[in-house]
């Protein structure tokens, strides 16, 4: 009698108490992608666009996007005001890219993030991207390459990554580096061509802490970057001038394919400051050189040294640039903390990144040519 | 004080039972010397049977009965006229055939099996002959246990055809058969076939006190020795792997296992059982190792697909679904946007439409059977995603977990696994991912408190046995298997010597010794 109670109570429990807490995903109004963008009078305006599945059809379809806005004070309340709109819940579980515009990312990133970090239930894998100018036009292109413009994008970030264009950071990684002083993050940078009905990639943002310097790399010093990084991609090319006479102009170019790097980063203390040496040895595999030759040793060598020079000099530009927007990518102050905390202690790296030498240094070493000399 | 008073009178009272050999007490009814006193009592006792045939030989001094329906002519005629017709016997009575008794009791039980009994007048001695007629089919390969490669016989409804095919394979000594008789009133001969000396003793023991402690009136089929001996049936596991395969039977009884048959029933009990023993199958020990290893991981895998797949995309929709992949939330989407029930009804209507269709086909005549499955596999589920009744990945999910189940080698663990969905179903619909972990917990709790005669169901994983492992999600090679299975408390475990030594000839001391007496070939 008294298991035959304990039954009941136990179906009781688990049938009567109400809270059923199911979230069905067919009543889910999914929010595949979202921007936000500052307002003239402060407040958030975030564009989103909703993941709208094709109906009546017998084969699985990739839907289409429906965009609505809402501006609010935080990121919730513009939530709030989209969700008026929407029948179904709005739900931010399956986000797959957040763009934000360039005067918010001006101010401060992390106040739109802050939302995402709190609740489990975002996706933390979603990728973030600065966007020039209003980050809510990249949603208006209707472009014919995949039906939603989410996944578009999501695309592009992709195969940014792929070619060491950008570091591929999403909502998770960036998170320590956020709130990290020694060290700070560059998100790829977007430009919306709206007459093209085109989303470009343009380069790097470089960031100082939670804020967008508005100094950023293109694409060719974004590469450079993220090899001195030591942050390649799947693959790494390069397309330099190697000499200066030639005709047609394209056999004057040279393109490689990184095949192995090695970045060395020395930090050397001295006198309450440091000094930073950064030498990289590229190994390429040169897939388009017209002019050829490549199986003379003076040849290659004569390249190597042209290349070495050339990307050293582009290194130090890098260099200059970060230091001017005191964007500490390469993580330097977060390994002088860890290996010389005395001299981190001393020191007040808000100001002194600027200051401090760093000498990069590229070596260039010509391994493979492909099956043509 | 309580408990031991209780257990005192258990034990009485299966010593009362009748089939208990300690007190047996049979009816007995001496002889009487008159014939027609005689042939009275027997068919008032048999209720004048229209069946039973009086023969009245020798001008009304004897007879010879015998049912009709059981006894064959021919033998009648093979065993009592010719012999008399030869001229070398005066009287059948005294034809060394016969067996004599002198109980009228004992000799309505003869009839009952089908022998034929002579009576005198003025002798009180009964003589029966032998002339049981016997329909059987033949011993081919049964239908539920097929295999590709190996033996195609399989066990029929004749107790003495089974124990024949049994002996032929196992020419052994110390194969021990025992016959019990269960059934008040089916009186259905079961036996018991062991290895003696392999074989705990124990075991038998608790086997035999089972068996003879059952005292229903009627024992149709193994299946209701099942029920009466195992250790617990509330469980939904089945405690008992039935099979028709003599080879599965040999295999099993020389690891130390009890073969329980029955009178009527190809179907052979295999006690003790443990869980792992339903996901092997002859074929595995019929093809080469590396392939049986890899369909028998393939066989257990379908275990967890056929109790959690429904209950995992049920908890997936209906809960948590951030752990769809990116690139199938739009495809998965689109499928579920327009279903109208919940996933729980959903798959709730597909299950049972599934076990609809099946227990169709079963019951139908061969041809039908396949009309019902077309019907229903192709028509209704067609239909059924087009209607807007089903999303096409429940028709899918719940199809392929229909599949699973039947991939497990015995049709009652089979039947277990698709009634396990249920609960899980239920658990992942009201809790999501949380249900499905505490119902499987429920179930491996289940799993490994489970006992088969005394010995854990759960074996070798729980309790953990390390060297019995070689034969339950692999199959290592034969000459591996050195040490019979743990599972049922063998007392003599080594099953092999050394077999491969003329592969390591001239490497090993021992090989060395014996290099002249084997011979690689």
């Amino acid at each position: 009698m008294k298991k035959k109670g304990l039954l009941l109570l136990l179906c009781c429990v688990m049938l009567l108490t109400g809270c059923w807490d199911q979230r069905l995903f067919k009543d889910a109004k999914l929010i595949m992608g979202a921007t936000f963008d500052l307002t003239e009078d402060g407040r958030v305006k975030d564009t989103v666009s909703i993941l709208i599945p094709e109906a009546g059809t017998d084969r699985a379809t990739e839907g289409h996007a429906h965009i609505e806005t809402g501006i609010g004070h935080n990121l919730f309340d513009a939530r709030n005001e989209i969700d008026k709109q929407l029948s179904y819940q709005f739900d931010p579980s399956k986000i797959e890219v957040l763009l934000i515009g360039e005067e918010l990312a001006k101010k401060d990133i992390y106040s739109i993030l802050d939302g995402y970090y709190r609740d489990p239930r975002n996706n933390l894998s979603a990728e973030v991207a600065v966007v020039e100018g209003e980050a809510s036009k990249a949603f208006s292109i209707k472009t014919d390459q995949e039906p939603r413009v989410s996944e578009h994008i999501v695309g592009l970030l992709d195969a940014v990554a792929k070619t060491t264009h950008s570091h591929g950071d999403n909502v998770q990684l960036i998170c320590a580096e956020l709130f990290e002083p020694g060290i700070d993050i560059a998100l790829p940078l977007l430009t919306v061509d709206t007459e093209a009905n085109k989303i470009n990639y343009k380069g790097l943002a470089l960031f100082h802490d939670k804020k967008y310097s508005g100094i950023s790399l293109d694409a060719e010093q974004a590469t450079l970057l993220l090899l001195m990084n030591n942050k390649m991609g799947k693959v790494a090319r390069i397309t330099r001038q190697v000499s200066e006479t030639g005709e047609p102009g394209m056999t004057r170019y040279l393109s490689a394919e990184v095949i192995k790097q090695n970045r060395d980063l020395k930090i050397k203390p001295s006198g309450g400051t440091i000094s930073v040496d950064v030498n990289l040895d590229l190994y390429l595999n040169v897939v388009e050189y017209p002019k050829g030759k490549l199986t003379n040793p003076k040849v290659v060598a004569e390249l190597e040294k042209q290349l070495s020079k050339t990307l050293t000099k582009e290194a130090n530009e890098i260099i200059s640039l970060l230091q001017e927007s005191h964007s500490d990518v390469l993580g330097i102050g977060r390994r002088t903390e860890a290996f010389h905390y005395d001299t981190w202690k001393n020191m007040d790296w808000d100001k002194d990144f600027k200051t401090i030498m760093i000498t990069p240094k590229v070596n260039v070493t010509i391994q493979e040519h492909g099956i043509v000399g | 004080m309580g408990y031991r008073r209780r257990k005192s009178r258990r034990d009485k009272l299966i010593e009362e039972q009748p089939g208990n050999e300690a007190d047996v007490k049979e009816p007995s009814q001496p002889s009487f010397s008159q014939l027609s006193q005689n042939i009275e009592y027997l068919t008032k006792a048999l209720k004048h049977s229209n069946d039973l045939k009086i023969r009245i030989l020798q001008d009304g001094q004897a007879a010879l009965l015998f049912f009709e329906t059981l006894s064959d002519q021919e033998k009648l005629q093979a065993n009592i006229f010719t012999p008399i017709e030869s001229g070398n016997f005066d009287s059948i009575s005294k034809l060394p055939n016969g067996k004599k008794t002198d109980d009228l009791e004992e000799a309505l039980k003869v009839l009952l099996r089908g022998h034929a009994l002579y009576i005198e007048e003025g002798n009180k001695s009964l003589v029966y002959f032998t002339v049981t007629t016997t329909y059987n089919r033949n011993v081919k390969e049964p239908d539920n246990e097929k295999v590709v490669r190996g033996s195609h016989e399989g066990f029929v409804e004749n107790i003495m055809i089974n124990i024949n095919l049994i002996r032929k394979r196992l020419e052994h000594r110390d194969l021990t058969i025992k016959y019990f008789r269960v059934g008040k009133k089916t009186n259905t001969n079961i036996a018991i076939a062991y290895m003696d000396g392999i074989t705990n003793p124990e075991l038998v023991k608790e086997i035999k006190k089972r068996i003879k402690s059952v005292t229903a009136d009627t024992i149709l089929s193994p299946g209701f020795m099942e029920e009466f001996i195992e250790d617990n049936p509330m469980s939904p596991f089945p405690q008992t792997l039935s099979t028709e395969r003599p080879d599965r039977v040999i295999a099993n009884v020389m690891s130390g296992k009890v073969a329980l048959l029955a009178e009527g029933s190809p179907t052979v009990l295999i006690l003790p059982s443990t869980f792992f023993m339903f996901y092997q199958s002859p074929d595995d020990y019929n093809s080469r190792w590396v392939s049986g290893t890899f369909i028998r991981i393939i066989r257990l895998m379908s275990f967890l697909i056929a109790i959690g797949l429904p209950a995992m995309y049920i908890a997936i929709i209906g809960f948590h679904f951030e752990v769809i992949p990116d690139d199938l939330v739009s495809p998965v989407k689109s499928a579920i946007e327009q279903i109208a029930y919940p996933p729980f009804v959903e798959a709730f209507i597909m299950v049972i439409i599934i076990e609809l269709i099946r227990e169709a086909g079963i019951r139908l005549p061969q041809p039908v059977g396949q009309t019902i499955g077309i019907v229903g596999g192709l028509v209704i589920g067609d239909a059924v995603i087009r209607a807007g009744l089903i999303s096409n990945l429940m028709v899918i999910v719940v199809a392929l977990t229909a599949i699973a189940s039947f991939v497990v080698p015995s049709h009652e663990l089979s039947t277990t696994l698709r009634f396990l969905t249920f609960p899980l179903i239920i658990l992942a619909s009201t809790l999501g991912f949380i249900g499905i972990v505490f119902g499987i917990m429920f179930i491996l709790i289940h799993l490994v408190k489970l006992e088969s005669f005394g010995n854990p169901y759960f074996a070798p994983v729980s309790p953990l046995r390390i060297k019995d492992l070689k034969d339950t999600f692999v199959r290592l090679p034969l000459f591996k298997l050195t040490n019979r299975p743990n599972d049922a408390n063998p007392i003599n475990e080594k099953s092999m010597g050394e077999s491969r030594e003329w592969k390591r000839s001239g490497k090993s001391k021992k090989s060395r010794q014996t290099k002249g007496t084997t011979q690689p070939k």
